[in-house]
């Protein structure tokens, strides 16, 4: 009796606080469907007294503003994707050639990569903005993708995994006949697809969600991501337009959402794999 | 590797091999060189310089931009050491409530009924997934001191409407609180794994002892998460110091300087001042800073932990 007393309160009790964490985003998809002057009032109505898509219409349509957000989405969409790829495929050559490979000097190779994990990104973003711009290249996908490839953060991940993977079935395959490459991506890249994944997602999020690097590696209103495009409306064209915030935050949320939801398993399982042992 | 079919010497099969093997690593190398390991070394070059964007000489003058930053009279030293101290300010209020609360929510979820355990976690977890200039932009408008949600729900209570980002402490109380509510649920992610690591039977020997629910979480679990908690106080440490996002858009530094961070001071100093020698220096040694902080965290730790087993 006393104990489902005190897990109905615990019910209770998280059902609250789940609350607290779906309030704002409830409140900005309910903002995003009132006009400015509803917005504007205050009040705390959530069903809006007049419902409106106008603020969708017009950011996605653009009328006296023009906001390029199909442009946007498509770069954040692209660099995510692009970068994904390329983090992926050489992180796993990487990590494979490491933890399995006669690779030359990887007795120093390995601890120097990781040891750039502790380095903290503001130590590169000023010289990596000089570099881009010495060579001309601001403002273009490279500054979007690259610097996203240098992370040791999956090599760190994946060598973990291709450490503990079975022998056996490279050397299976080594009779056969396979080469290095063959065994790679015949018998290695498939039994590792789970934890591929898992770096996929990571990486995707990290690429779709930075901020202060795209930030000041773009300024042309045609190279800004989706999350640095909302922060130039907000202190630009829509500074206290909410209604039209709120529909171009909810816009810029939905893609990520999805991907989380989706990858939800594989995201916790690579922060609980990384988090130490 | 043997390529017993192949008539080679063993030497040459030997380079043969080592050659391939290195053709795996040499992509990534390529990057790490080109994106992690020249930036730094061309950082602490450009520290090292005179160099502002707009003028056409960068000569070199040492450590000029580092004496400069200590030298109490130079605006420099005013900038970089007030805005460390409004960074420290945010790490200190931050970081407690991220691993304690972190922790608390993890204790919660853990000790809900399975079928429903997965539900809260994906809420908890959510905000995570959306990126700072949104949840900037969100919490903005639900604060905003005549038409956010926040005051117009205090005001429906009878209370005055509070000026959330435009006086101290409420400019700190609504960073903290908009970060916490971003970040919780990664710690949250991390805890929640430790927890299910601690050993069963640890549990049910002190149960047998007659230990309550608060003397098994003392004894028990603490010590055996403590790896775990100091990542999650490194990592969340790591991540306050970087904080840019949340004041550049919330506060824009405000009121006054009062939450301008370090960070906000040397992009300013990069790209609007072109102050680049300068700022490279002031993103050095904040770098420098958050590396002796982590050692400093993981000793504390250390020595704790050997004064435990020394007892």
């Amino acid at each position: 009796m006393k104990q489902t007393g005190k897990k109905t309160g615990l019910i209770i009790l998280a059902s609250i606080i789940a609350l607290l964490f779906l309030i704002p985003l409830a409140w900005m998809i309910s903002t995003s469907f009132k006009n400015d002057f509803e917005a504007i009032a205050g009040g705390l109505n959530w069903i809006p007294e007049e419902f409106t898509i106008e603020n969708y219409t017009y950011t996605l349509l653009g009328e006296e503003v023009d906001v390029p957000i199909f442009r946007w989405m498509f770069n954040s969409l692209f660099a995510g994707i692009a970068g994904t790829a390329i983090i992926v495929t050489i992180d796993a050559m990487a990590a494979y050639g490491l933890a399995r490979l006669d690779v030359p000097f990887k007795k120093y190779l390995f601890p120097l990569f990781i040891s750039t994990l502790m380095i903290p990104f503001v130590i590169t973003f000023l010289p990596m903005y000089m570099q881009f711009s010495n060579m001309g290249l601001l403002n273009t996908y490279a500054v979007l993708i690259f610097p996203y490839t240098a992370n040791a953060f999956g090599v760190f991940l994946l060598y973990q995994f291709f450490k503990s993977f079975p022998k056996e079935l490279e050397e299976a395959a080594h009779l056969d006949g396979a080469n290095k490459w063959q065994i790679f991506a015949k018998v290695v890249v498939p039994s590792a697809r789970p934890i591929l994944w898992t770096l996929a997602i990571f990486s995707f999020m990290q690429i779709y969600n930075d901020f202060l690097w795209p930030l000041v590696a773009t300024n042309t209103p045609d190279m800004r991501t989706i999350t640095t495009g909302i922060a130039i409306m907000q202190q630009g064209s829509f500074v206290s337009s909410y209604g039209k915030l709120m529909a171009l935050t909810t816009i810029a949320t939905v893609p990520i959402l999805i991907v989380f939801l989706i990858g939800q398993k594989q995201l916790i399982k690579g922060i609980t794999q990384t988090g130490i042992k | 590797m043997e390529e017993a079919r192949l008539p080679m010497s063993k030497a040459k099969r030997d380079r043969r091999s080592k050659l391939t093997s290195f053709l795996f690593v040499l992509p990534y190398l390529a990057m790490f060189l080109a994106f992690l390991f020249f930036p730094l070394v061309y950082g602490i070059y450009i520290s090292l310089n005179d160099y502002n964007l707009l003028s056409k000489e960068h000569p070199f003058i040492g450590f000029a931009n580092y004496t400069r930053i200590f030298n109490p009279d130079s605006a420099m030293n005013a900038l970089f050491f007030e805005g460390l101290w409004n960074t420290i300010k945010f790490v200190v209020f931050s970081v407690p409530l991220l691993v304690i609360i972190g922790l608390a929510l993890a204790l919660l979820l853990n000790s809900l009924p399975g079928r429903i355990r997965g539900l809260f976690r994906t809420i908890y977890f959510i905000p995570y997934a959306i990126s700072v200039s949104v949840i900037s932009i969100i919490f903005l408008w639900i604060l905003d001191t005549n038409s956010g949600l926040l005051n117009n729900f205090l005001m429906s209570l009878g209370f005055d409407p509070v000026p959330w980002l435009t006086r101290q402490p409420f400019a700190w109380i609504s960073l903290v609180g908009a970060t916490v509510w971003w970040t919780l649920g990664f710690n949250m992610i991390i805890f929640i794994n430790a927890l299910n690591e601690v050993p069963e039977d640890l549990y049910e020997a002190s149960s047998i002892d007659g230990a309550s629910a608060w003397q098994k979480f003392i004894h028990i679990t603490l010590p055996s998460i403590r790896p775990i908690m100091l990542f999650v106080v490194i990592t969340s440490t790591i991540a306050s110091f970087n904080v840019y996002g949340q004041p550049y858009l919330m506060t824009r530094g405000g009121p006054g300087d009062s939450t301008e961070v370090l960070l906000m001071g040397i992009v300013d100093l990069a790209f609007e001042q072109r102050e680049l020698g300068m700022a490279s220096a002031m993103a050095l040694l904040m770098s420098l800073i958050m590396i002796g902080v982590s050692i400093v965290q993981f000793k504390i730790s250390n020595r704790n932990q050997e004064g435990r087993k020394a007892r």
